[in-house]
């Protein structure tokens, strides 16, 4: 009995032991472990993952709309629009939702097929029906095929499907008027529009090589498009705002805003109507020489290197960059489709494609700043500078030149075989002499000709802003030899792009100034204001203005009485040089003729190339006789509308022109009178009134001042049309008087003085026109030796 | 024995039973545990602010609460007070009171569970009948498994408590009780209330463990957790008996299903993580959850931690959690020392719900466990369950104060 309290004691207190032991266990495991647990997952979630669970966060929480910008245009230096962006839709399908609606038709259809139908009702359209029309009326709509239409449609996993990018409003109406009004008897499913920008080229190839053009994308693929992109493109803007779960916006949780900006424009240095004249003249170049490996031209103001055109043949359509626009090229392309004829579903060779491809790439060559040539005698403008400048020769050097010449073991021949005899410097100049300009370079040395060519910036790019300009091509310094410095001398065996030597050749006649040539003049921002603004000032001084006052009359002097009499314009004084590369051993050439004017204080400079001319046109090939011509009409252009006005020389004033004034009404005294007064000299007259009747040319014409005007007094006017003679090959005097035969007035144009016969016309020999038609007639001689 | 003698004697047991009396009058008059008390009204506290942050969006976007911004939180607040005053009353009152109640409650709960299985008497929401009420009326709605809750803790304390030793016993030891857990955890399961039964079978399991059943039975008992928990987890069992384990995949990889899984099943738990993870180390800042504008469900409810997380980073949200650490560290000691093994037991039982409830909505909502719907202590939106939860605390509190007073040395 003892033992029992204490047994009794003992297992209270064991009880409550184990209750103390049990619940401390629970304290563990509840109170700490547990918590430790908790702790180290919302550690992982809150610190490892809070960068991804933020990302998703944001995503869900955020709404952002993009609001687009307008790309910016493209405008010449009088602001006429090259490029511009205006909206246009893109047309899409969503072959899923189509074949989604497709399947609800087929279902309908079924169910209605089932339950009979009422009086007056009929069967909803089967799916088929519904793709088919869709197929047909797009394809009709769009202008395109009906197969590409079921082609894409067919892509039933797909939600966008563009069918036609950027399409006019007009067709675009089509389309909406479609999707609401069909035969499915509700708005049609899957068919979509979407804005998007279109991008218009007013003047289609006009300076194509320039502009470039844009992707299917928008961004610019080519020429300035590309090369400006950044600029052009400006930025999308954005509105962040919060939403909640269910899509509306927060209004008093953070919103941001990121404004759109509109892309910069560029206002070029270009001029769309001095880009016109030149690339008309090279066509006609072209028209009548032939060029089998292309043409370029380039027109610059020398006094900054500002680029006022540049052209490149072939050339293609800004708007249509793909397709190919040269006529020679569409045959020879024709020719590979030709030989390998297209199987019968429209699927072209894949010679023809590859052919398509090289074509493109071809036409999308802008050959005057991509492509280097060897350039012949105009480079002899730059030995010339760098001799005068160095001293070792002067205006009075003399020259002896038998028609060859030795250097280190070669011989080197001149272009005329049989020698230009002795010489003074003018006349080696103005007969292209190449003997005396191998002496000149000898005379200079190699290393002061290496400096000079690196002065003129030759070595380099010449840093214009354009695509793809590439440096010039020499032998390295420390391996030329003798007879590579000789024909250096004159232009040969080294290569440089035509730009290049153009900016080469300015520094040469603007007082000894080397410019980085650029197109780019400013950039506007969307409200006009200028952003940036190109700074022309120049690299480096190469030559004294001395010197390059020199260069300019002995340059004056080729034109006046040398190889370059060709490019001469009435009433202005024009300096140049031709020249006459040869390509390699090919007996190929590279014509070319580089002009300036006014010759005592250059505004313009021009270099117009044209790269293997045919042989076959009677025409001797040389720059002189074959670019020269097309150099003088299209300088006189660029010069007439540059506004700087002729003078004329005595021996000019058959090239002067006048209006011809209002007579009709006046008596033969008073109108005889009157055109003494406005400088017309010959007049005759028909019929025997008192009073003039009619005249010819009408008033108001502008006329050369040589031609005859014919006062009609009371006689009728005869209606009949005058046939256009044949003058080219005559002297300046018996076209004049052939045309005048026929009831027509010539304007002469071009070079002037002894053995210059007219070597082309405007009008075609033959063509019927009314009387009183002014034609020009393009004066020049055609040499038979090279320049 | 002379009547003189009797009468002596009664007077004696009369002035013994005055004495126990006073004597246990005294002791339930003692100080109540402050820190216990403290911690358990900061929580509160915090638990009210964070629901007002939480639930502002939600109520003012919704016809429920007549579009006001304060709807939940005024209703919450009510609650408290009510819930308080409760508290304060239960921790005035002698504990040893309740065990005449035991009886009666437990009673209570059984018929309340199983009225709720009669069609048409319980209210149905989301396919679950689990309050009782009239229907439409909110105020006057409850639970009855929180009901349970109380009845569980008090008549297993008081049936635990007389048992002593015997409670090694299978027969009077294990046995009665675990039949009564398996009938409260079964009802409620019925309603379906996974997460309810969960809770009452961890308290009822609890409590049994410190009333000192066999240790063999601890042991199968948490062999059979670890084991089912992986059956259930870690093996492709449930899909295998056609059970639909959408809740388990998702648990697995919440961002793995596709577009409708994470629009649907995942919808819940991918709020929950982005919620909790884009808080980072400090938060969003009090008030400024961007997550509780209608993307995170149940925002102010089973998932008011995850708002806890994203307004107050991985800081803010480990101090509530140290907070709830203490507490319920505090409540396991208070259950040491209290007077008796009816007090210890009770406490035990209170606090394990705390523990247990804290423990599972924490872990749903940083998805360390599949999702379940159980609320949180003091934060959590829901009257009835908080006004019972400050009553649990009342009786802690009234088991504190008859503490005996700590040895000297």
């Amino acid at each position: 009995m003892a033992n029992k309290p204490k047994r009794k004691i003992n297992s209270a207190r064991l009880a409550k032991l184990v209750i103390q032991r049990r619940t401390l266990a629970l304290m563990l495991v509840f109170g700490i472990v547990s918590f430790l647990a908790l702790f180290a997952k919302a550690y992982d979630l809150t610190i490892n993952q809070y960068d991804e669970m933020k990302e998703r966060a944001s995503s869900q929480q955020m709404r952002s709309t993009v609001i687009s910008a307008s790309r910016g245009s493209i405008l010449d230096r009088n602001g006429t629009v090259l490029a511009m962006s205006a909206s246009a839709d893109n047309i899409f399908l969503d072959p899923n939702s189509i074949q989604k609606r497709a399947d609800e038709l087929d279902l309908s259809r079924l169910k209605a097929m089932e339950k009979g139908l009422k009086e007056g009702e009929s069967l909803p359209m089967s799916g088929q029906e519904y793709k088919d029309m869709i197929a047909v009326k797009l394809a009709e709509i769009l202008g395109m095929e009906e197969e590409k239409v079921r082609e894409k449609m067919g892509k039933t996993k797909s939600m966008y499907e563009v069918l036609k990018y950027r399409v006019e409003k007009d067709v675009s109406d089509q389309v909406r008027e479609f999707i609401t009004n069909n035969a499915s008897g509700s708005s049609l499913q899957g068919v979509h529009l979407e804005t998007d920008a279109k991008r218009y080229y007013p003047y289609s190839a006009l300076a194509s090589h320039v502009i470039g053009f844009l992707d299917a994308d928008n961004h610019g693929a080519y020429g300035l498009e590309a090369l400006y992109e950044e600029e052009l493109e400006g930025s999308t803007g954005l509105t962040v705002t919060a939403k909640d779960g269910r899509g509306s916006e927060i209004m008093f949780q953070y919103e941001q805003y990121y404004d759109a900006e509109d892309g910069h424009s560029l206002q070029l240095t270009l001029d769309s109507t001095i880009q016109y004249y030149l690339e008309r003249g090279i066509e006609d170049m072209i028209s009548k020489f032939g060029a089998a490996n292309g043409a370029t031209g380039i027109v610059m103001d020398p006094n900054s290197a500002a680029i006022l055109a540049i052209a490149s043949s072939p050339n293609y359509d800004v708007n249509d960059p793909r397709a190919i626009y040269d006529s020679l090229l569409q045959s020879e392309l024709a020719k590979v489709d030709e030989a390998n004829p297209p199987t019968p579903d429209q699927q072209h060779s894949d010679a023809y494609m590859e052919e398509l491809a090289k074509l493109q790439n071809l036409q999308w060559r802008n050959k005057a700043v991509n492509d280097t040539f060897e350039p012949g005698s105009t480079a002899k403008i730059l030995t010339l500078s760098m001799a005068l400048e160095e001293g070792t020769i002067n205006p009075n050097s003399t020259f002896d030149c038998s028609g060859s010449i030795t250097v280190s073991d070669a011989t080197i021949g001149c272009s005329k075989k049989t020698g230009h005899g002795h010489q003074i410097l003018k006349q080696a100049v103005g007969a292209s002499c190449n003997p005396a300009f191998i002496n000149i370079g000898l005379g200079v040395g190699i290393d002061t000709f290496y400096n000079y060519m690196e002065a003129f910036g030759l070595f380099d790019k010449t840093g214009v802003d354009l695509q793809g300009d590439v440096g010039g091509i020499f032998a390295a310094r420390d391996k030329v030899i003798t007879l590579d410095l000789a024909c250096y001398a004159f232009g040969q065996n080294y290569n440089v792009t035509p730009l290049q030597l153009i900016t080469a050749q300015s520094a040469c006649i603007n007082g000894g100034y080397l410019y980085t040539p650029y197109v780019v003049e400013k950039e506007l921002d969307g409200d006009g204001n200028v952003v940036k603004q190109h700074d022309a000032t120049p690299v480096r001084q190469v030559i004294s203005e001395e010197t390059s006052a020199t260069v300019r009359e002995m340059l004056e002097y080729v034109v006046s009485d040398g190889t370059g009499r060709n490019g001469q314009v009435a009433g202005y004084r024009i300096g140049g040089k031709t020249g006459t590369a040869d390509k390699g051993k090919t007996g190929d050439v590279v014509v070319s003729f580089l002009c300036f004017a006014p010759a005592d204080d250059p505004q313009v400079i021009m270099l117009i190339t044209m790269d293997t001319p045919s042989r076959n046109t009677g025409t001797y090939v040389s720059g002189g006789n074959m670019v020269a011509p097309t150099s003088s009409a299209v300088m006189e252009d660029i010069l007439n509308y540059l506004g700087i006005a002729p003078q004329y020389s005595d021996g000019q004033q058959s090239a002067m022109e006048a209006t011809v004034p209002y007579m009709v009404g006046q008596t033969k005294d008073a109108a005889a009178a009157r055109l003494k007064e406005y400088g017309f000299d010959a007049y005759r007259t028909v019929g025997d009134g008192e009073t003039v009747t009619d005249q010819t040319p009408a008033g108001g014409a502008i006329v050369p001042t040589s031609a005859e005007i014919i006062l009609y007094m009371g006689t009728e006017k005869s209606g009949e049309l005058c046939k256009v003679p044949d003058v080219v090959g005559l002297a300046a005097d018996k076209a004049n008087k052939a045309l005048v035969d026929a009831g027509l007035i010539m304007k002469s144009a071009g070079a002037s003085g002894g053995g210059v016969k007219a070597i082309s016309q405007s009008v075609e020999p033959g063509a019927e026109v009314p009387a009183g038609t002014v034609v020009t007639v393009q004066m020049g001689q055609t040499s038979t030796t090279a320049d | 024995m002379t009547r003189e003698e009797q009468r002596q004697l009664k007077r004696q047991k009369e002035k013994e039973r005055r004495r126990k009396e006073r004597e246990a009058w005294e002791a339930a008059r003692g100080p109540m545990d402050l820190p216990f008390l403290l911690l358990a009204l900061l929580l509160l506290a915090i638990g009210l602010i964070m629901l007002l942050s939480a639930s502002f969006p939600s109520a003012q976007a919704s016809k429920g609460s007549n579009y006001d911004p304060l709807y939940y939180f005024k209703r919450q607040g009510a609650f408290a007070g009510l819930g308080l005053f409760a508290m304060f009353i239960v921790s005035k009152i002698n504990y040893e009171r309740f065990r005449g109640l035991a009886r009666l409650a437990m009673i209570v709960s059984i018929v309340l569970l199983a009225v709720l299985l009669i069609p048409g008497v319980g209210i149905t929401r989301n396919g679950a009948t689990r309050w009782l009420g009239i229907p439409g009326a909110a105020v006057g709605q409850f639970q009855p498994t929180e009901v349970a809750k109380l009845g569980v803790i008090v008549y297993f304390a008081e049936s635990i408590s007389k048992k002593r030793e015997k409670m090694r016993t299978f027969q009077e030891g294990f046995l009665p009780h675990f039949l009564l857990l398996a009938l409260l955890a079964g009802l409620t399961l019925l309603e379906p209330h996974f997460s309810g039964a969960l809770l009452i079978a961890g308290m009822a399991a609890a409590m049994m463990v410190v009333g000192g059943i066999h240790w063999g039975w601890i042991a199968a008992g948490v062999g059979a957790m670890l084991g089912g928990g992986y059956l259930l987890l870690f093996t492709d069992l449930m899909e295998k008996i056609g059970y639909n384990a959408a809740r388990i995949s998702v648990w697995r990889d919440p961002f793995g299903g596709d577009l409708a899984t994470q629009r649907g099943d995942a919808w819940q738990v991918i709020q929950s993580l982005i919620t909790v993870g884009s808080g980072g180390l400090l938060g969003v800042g009090l008030g400024k959850s961007r997550q509780k504008f209608m993307f995170l469900p149940e925002e102010h409810n089973d998932f008011i931690f995850a708002v806890v997380f994203e307004e107050l980073g991985l800081v803010g949200a480990s101090l509530i959690m140290l907070l709830f650490s203490m507490l319920i560290i505090r409540g396991f000691w208070l259950a040491i020392h209290a007077r008796d093994r009816f007090g210890s037991l009770m406490v035990v039982g209170v606090t394990t719900q705390i523990a247990l409830q804290t423990f599972l909505n924490i872990a749903v909502v940083t998805n360390f466990m599949p999702a379940t719907g159980i609320s949180l202590p003091f934060f959590s939106y829901g009257g009835t369950a908080l006004a019972i939860q400050l009553v649990e605390v009342g009786i802690v509190l009234s088991v504190s104060r008859q503490m005996p007073a700590p040895k000297a040395g």
